[in-house]
């Protein structure tokens, strides 16, 4: 009976990572996909003459040649090739005046608007942006940015196996982290003193973490940010679908299987370990270690037996509240982007600048918070001439559909869609709806049927500050539920993000590797 | 001059480790719910599979046969996915030892769903295997199995005109009839005008219902467009010919834009959009249902000379590595099928992806008309095998067929 070296369950960017790396070590590799294509998140999908990316916004990992980002450092190291195409904006954010706003004005779209930010790449001029919308934030933000120089730097020493060396490192030589770790983005920002207006553009990005400003730690948050703002971000050329190609031609390469259409239905056990597992229910394939990129709670639920499931792995599962849930609306349009009036690739619509307030409305649907971006900016020629493509994207927690059923779904889905599309069509002043040639939307069930994860979330658990990325690295091992059996993906250390995602994969391969080279 | 942040308590990383830990330690040790209402609506209407019965057997026209599908509780079915008008059903079917796909619309109303039944309407095809073979075998109790409601043939209000200019042919009929039960029914709104091309009256299929449902709701008219002179005069209400531009010029709104839905046999689609044209509507006002499974390649301006008539296929599924022979004027996909090898099949029409697999080495012929690929998979050398045919020796990893 053949017996691979790892079985790797999930082809998600963390499983991706995870086989191209123990693969390349010469392990014997299986990689388990229920879908028929790799990536989960990270894929593509096709109506007319769109392709659509079906949830990216921008990565932070791209970096430049000199100063090259995660994920491009990732791509390095498994000799994987994808195209970029860097985006020279950061966001803006905008929040349509309320009734009563004394400080409201007309922008350059003939909204009448609370807050117009369109924030550039660089610390510095980021800083001057900033003190120039709310004047005396120059200092904070400087400030704050220095911080998460100091970050990017705590990250190398972070390491990726036991990180307690490396998390003592950290403590003896950049206290500030942990001053930054204990402490919320509100705290840590109050603390540099940056004022109330400035923090609400600062804090913009929350939505990519999932965490408000009263929850998420300082720490992250700057790490998180160093990302976006240094050096500006990127996407592939021809969308996430060639970022997951690209990893499943290097695990192929090096002689590992990829077995798509194959999903996991159960964990085979013995003395007290996993030992095998079984495809759609009927074959068995045996492994001596294992990492799992799929979402604990139902790993737990769909492939265990309740007794052979550690019990402190149900508590940490219970414990933690489910990340955000995305909704996402497509669109194909029969405009170009000058002709529809876009001038941004990312625009953050808010009823309310402050992170915790659009947290609360994002309890439902309906909330006005809405992203829209548009591809075209960034990749001009990414839709045949005389078109472009648009998404649109808002974020919910908790079971959001508990109200709905399935007959009534189609008619909801729409309904959500068309009121994301009328925010954004008043909030920018241009016209949406008329030039729509292709339209997906895609809710909280289409998340959950591609990622399987709860509530459809691609974000994981919640970072909130007690739970937040320093005490997981740290508390990484202990995390695991057995010696040979690791999970990967936004449920980790580092949460959600493809950087983040690709870490948490290398890093379960590495311990694999290294726990193979010991004989354990 | 000490940085702001030292105003920040140090001290306070200190137990965060302890405390995590002793979130953890109180939290309830019951299992955590196996599913959420996401979950289950993704599962109501995207179940794995579907085990039905043959329920009914409903003879519509020469050569064309309705069937009513109830789950089967035995097999593990107990209720169907609800769909949005317009979506289709694969059958999975056993042929003399060939596992066999094929997409069929589904011609019963999106609520006869909820009440347990699923009605497929089918058309004898010259040569079509499938086809012939449930015309003859399906009886009622017969065991069938099907897809999830598949495909993207539905009526969507933020995209489409509130005017449909419907144009069917032969048993093209059943996604429209379905569409315009749901609009009976308040599940979908808007006014289909439908131009049904046969060639007299026996070909019609559903006449009476088409009539009865003109009758329940004014948001849905009917024109025959009978290509038989005799048989139009016949028919009151009629018209001759056949569905040019001018015929749908005739039906549609002056002065409002609508939109122009077309399913039928390949050759209508040829006629028709040489004829929509002339219209210059809009593309986003034309929509088609899926062109079907193509056949001879050959006869296509851009296909290759010096093929040869039959080829090797090394197919690898999982850890089992194949290799058989079969003809170049097939498809990947019904070569395999051919050979006793299961391939992941939906649409069969290249737009679905379903039975997305990599070529590992050799080349293979795409018609332009069914080209959906995604723009990575030219580069990783990925193809739909439903619309790809072989053009020398092929090497391919096929997903699991599920």
């Amino acid at each position: 009976m053949k017996q691979y070296d790892v079985i790797v369950i999930g082809a998600g960017n963390g499983g991706l990572a995870a086989a191209a790396t123990t693969a390349k070590a010469g392990l014997s590799t299986l990689l388990l996909e229920r879908h028929n294509i790799p990536g989960g998140s990270a894929s593509s999908f096709v109506r007319g003459r769109f392709e659509f990316e079906p949830s990216l916004h921008e990565l932070s990992g791209i970096g430049t040649p000199e100063e090259p980002g995660m994920v491009e450092e990732f791509f390095n190291r498994i000799g994987a090739k994808v195209d970029w195409c860097k985006d020279s904006s950061t966001f803006r954010l905008i929040v349509p005046a309320k009734e009563g706003d004394k400080d409201a004005f007309v922008n350059e779209n003939g909204v009448l608007v609370s807050v117009d930010a369109r924030m550039p790449v660089g610390f510095e001029a980021f800083s001057r942006k900033l003190d120039e919308l709310v004047p005396g934030s120059y200092e904070s933000a400087k400030n704050a940015f220095r911080l998460a120089e100091d970050m990017y730097k705590a990250f190398d020493a972070l390491g990726d196996g036991d990180n307690l060396g490396g998390i003592f490192k950290v403590l003896r030589y950049l206290p500030d982290v942990m001053r930054m770790t204990s402490h919320t983005l509100k705290e840590g920002l109050d603390a540099l003193g940056m004022p109330k207006k400035a923090q609400d553009i600062f804090t913009t990005y929350w939505c990519y973490m999932g965490s408000p400003a009263s929850r998420f730690d300082f720490l992250y948050y700057m790490a998180m940010l160093h990302g976006y703002i240094k050096n500006g971000t990127g996407i592939p050329l021809l969308r996430s679908h060639a970022m997951s190609l690209a990893i499943d031609k290097v695990i192929r390469d090096y002689g590992g299987e990829i077995w798509y259409n194959a999903e996991v239905t159960k964990v085979i056990m013995k003395d007290g370990k996993p030992a095998g597992v079984v495809i759609n229910g009927e074959k068995e394939v045996y492994g001596k270690r294992f990492i799992c990129n799929g979402s604990p709670n139902f790993v737990w639920t769909d492939l265990f037996d309740a007794p052979s499931i550690p019990q402190k792995q149900i508590k940490m599962t219970n414990a933690r509240p489910v990340a955000a849930a995305l909704t996402t609306v497509y669109l194909g349009m029969n405009k170009t982007k000058e002709e529809l009036g876009i001038t941004d690739y990312s625009v953050f619509i808010a009823p309310t600048a402050d992170s915790d307030a659009q947290f609360a409305c994002c309890q439902d649907f309906f909330s006005g918070y809405c992203i829209i971006n548009c591809l075209n900016e960034i990749i001009p020629d990414c839709t045949p001439k005389g078109t472009s493509q648009l998404f649109l994207t808002t974020m919910t927690f908790g079971d959001v559909m508990k109200d709905v059923r399935p007959q009534d779904y189609k008619k909801f889905k729409t309904k959500v869609a068309k009121d994301m599309i009328e925010t954004c069509e008043k909030a920018l002043n241009i016209s949406i709806q008329p030039y729509i040639e292709e339209i997906e939307i895609a809710l909280p069930p289409t998340f959950s049927r591609y990622l399987n994860t709860p509530q459809g979330t691609p974000y994981g658990y919640m970072l909130d500050k007690w739970d937040s990325m320093i005490p997981r690295t740290v508390q990484f091992m202990q995390d695991q539920p057995f010696d040979n059996f690791l999970f990967c993906g936004a449920s980790q250390e580092r949460g959600d993000g493809y950087g983040c995602a690709y870490h948490s994969g290398e890093k379960a391969a590495k311990l694999t590797i290294q726990a193979m080279k010991e004989g354990k | 001059m000490a940085s702001p942040i030292k105003s920040l308590d140090f001290k306070e990383f200190l137990p965060m480790l302890k405390n995590r830990q002793a979130t953890f330690d109180a939290a309830t040790t019951k299992m955590p719910p196996a599913t959420d209402q996401a979950r289950e609506i993704a599962r109501a209407l995207h179940p794995k599979r579907q085990y039905l019965q043959v329920a009914a057997v409903t003879e519509r026209a020469a050569d064309c046969k309705s069937f009513t599908l109830v789950p089967d509780p035995e097999r593990g079915t107990t209720a169907l996915a609800y769909f949005g008008a317009g979506k289709y059903l694969t059958v999975f079917e056993t042929v003399s030892g060939m596992p066999v796909t094929r997409a069929y619309s589904i011609s019963s109303a999106p609520q006869d769903a909820l009440r347990g039944k699923y009605e497929l309407t089918i058309k004898r095809v010259d040569g079509g295997l499938l086809s012939q073979y449930i015309l003859t075998n399906w009886t009622v109790g017969t065991p069938v199995e099907v897809s999830a409601p598949s495909g993207n043939f539905e009526y969507q209000p933020l995209r489409d005109a509130a005017t449909v200019i419907c144009l069917a042919g032969g048993s093209g009929i059943t996604p429209f009839l379905s569409m315009a039960n749901a609009i009976a029914d308040g599940d979908e709104d808007f006014s289909m005008i439908l131009l049904y091309g046969s060639r007299n009256k026996d070909n019609i299929l559903f006449y009476d219902e088409l009539d009865a449902l003109t009758k329940k709701t004014d948001k849905v008219k009917v024109v025959h467009v009978l290509s038989d002179p005799d048989a139009a005069k016949a028919l009151p209400g009629a018209e001759q010919g056949f569905l040019t531009a001018a015929l749908i010029q005739k039906y549609a709104p002056a002065d409002a834009a609508y939109s122009v839905f077309l399913c039928g046999p390949q050759q209508m689609y040829a006629f028709v959009d040489k004829e929509l044209e002339q219209l210059q509507l809009e593309k986003k006002y034309i929509r088609h249902e899926m062109f079907g499974e193509f056949h001879n390649p050959a006869s296509q301006d851009d296909y290759p000379s010096d093929v040869p008539a039959t080829v090797q296929i090394t197919v690898t599924v999982q850890d089992k590595t194949t290799t058989v022979t079969g003809a170049s004027s097939d498809s990947v996909m019904q070569i395999l099928e051919k050979n006793g090898i299961a391939v992941p099949a939906r649409c069969r029409s290249g737009e679905c992806g379903f039975c997305h697999s990599h070529l590992l080495s050799g080349k293979v012929y795409v018609p332009k008309q069914l080209e959906y690929r995604r723009f990575a998979d030219h580069e990783f050398g990925c193809i739909h095998p439903c619309c790809s045919f072989p053009l020398t020796d092929l090497v391919l990893n096929v997903p699991t067929a599920k």
